[in-house]
């Protein structure tokens, strides 16, 4: 077995092969895209329209994070879309036209769904509706006990500090 | 609040029932639905291509009502209907066009397929399921009712049973 020569070893660690090696680490480590960045293909604003339309066929994933077939052509479609000059609105106009307000994340507030947006309202009127009554009649109870008379007081303070009840 | 507990407590039985009178919770009602069905074009397939031509689709004046029926190799639920619908093909063909729309899939695969189960009804190739989403497809198999007036009558999700597609076939040539 050959021994390792001590010299071609030393040699590895000259500064200039060090910072050859830094330097190659460093454009290794650039090269890495960003986890959060899309897929080089479509622009960071199809990602940002497809964010707030469902993908049909997933559970709970938006065309902007699904990679299934369908949801890959929508984001095929947004960018044609863009490319045409079509403003946000005019998109969303057009999967809705497909499928219905299904497929928005935040269906519009007007018939049934506006029920569903006024729900938190109602509750806390109603939540304050509940208090409020509460309120008052507490308020009503301290009122009877204020209206007890000063001799009535007095006459009860006595009594409680009578020689009888005195331990 | 708590004197009218009997009406609250009606009135949450009541929304509980009507939330669940939905009849079949599995339906996707298309808002295609009383509307003109999307016209499209698309390449057919080719063992179709001598008898139908090249092109293939949905336009004005087919005079005919259509079946379309959008498929995949890969899609297990295509298999059981596939032979179904080329029997209805067979029976009703002067009737009623059945056309099936292959949707993100290979032509080497769809080839396939048609070759095993033998398929008649002519096929569309559509290999991004653009016409799906024109249709607001959900996936595959789902097959939209259209009438001889080019306006769609319902769209069902999932695989057909034989009934089904009966009743589907005399709805559109009443």
């Amino acid at each position: 077995m050959r021994r390792p020569n001590s010299r071609w070893a030393l040699g590895w660690f000259r500064p200039s092969r060090l910072l050859a090696a830094g330097y190659c680490l460093l454009a290794l480590a650039l090269a890495q895209p960003n986890p959060s960045t899309p897929p080089p293909d479509f622009s960071p604003r199809v990602f940002e329209i497809a964010r707030a339309l469902r993908c049909p066929v997933c559970q709970g994933e938006s065309a902007a994070e699904s990679n299934a077939g369908i949801a890959v052509e929508m984001r095929r479609i947004i960018a044609e879309q863009l490319a045409q000059g079509k403003t946000e609105a005019e998109i969303r106009q057009f999967f809705v036209e497909r499928y219905g307000d299904w497929i928005l994340y935040e269906p519009p507030a007007r018939g049934l769904t506006l029920l569903i947006w006024l729900s938190p309202l109602v509750g806390l009127g109603l939540l304050g509706f509940g208090l409020w009554r509460y309120l008052a009649q507490v308020k009503a109870r301290a009122q009877v006990v204020s209206d007890v008379s000063e001799g009535e007081i007095a006459r009860l303070e006595a009594e409680l500090e009578s020689p009888e009840r005195q331990p | 609040m708590l004197r009218f507990w009997p009406v609250w407590v009606l009135l949450l039985g009541g929304l509980f029932y009507w939330g669940m009178q939905r009849p079949n919770p599995t339906e996707l009602k298309s808002v295609l639905v009383g509307k003109a069905a999307p016209s499209f074009s698309l390449p057919l397939l080719e063992p179709y291509r001598a008898q139908y031509g090249a092109e293939m689709g949905i336009r004005e004046g087919l005079n005919k009502p259509v079946l379309l029926n959008i498929w995949a190799s890969w899609c297990v639920p295509c298999r059981t209907e596939a032979p179904l619908l080329e029997r209805f093909h067979r029976q009703y063909k002067d009737r009623v066009l059945i056309l099936g729309v292959n949707v993100q899939d290979s032509q080497a695969e769809a080839l396939r397929f048609i070759r095993q189960y033998g398929l008649t009804f002519p096929s569309v190739y559509d290999e991004r399921g653009r016409i799906g989403i024109e249709y607001g497809y959900y996936g595959v198999p789902e097959t939209f009712i259209i009438n001889r007036n080019g306006i769609v009558l319902h769209r069902h999700t999932g695989e057909l049973n034989e009934a089904q597609l009966q009743g589907y076939i005399e709805r559109v040539l009443q």
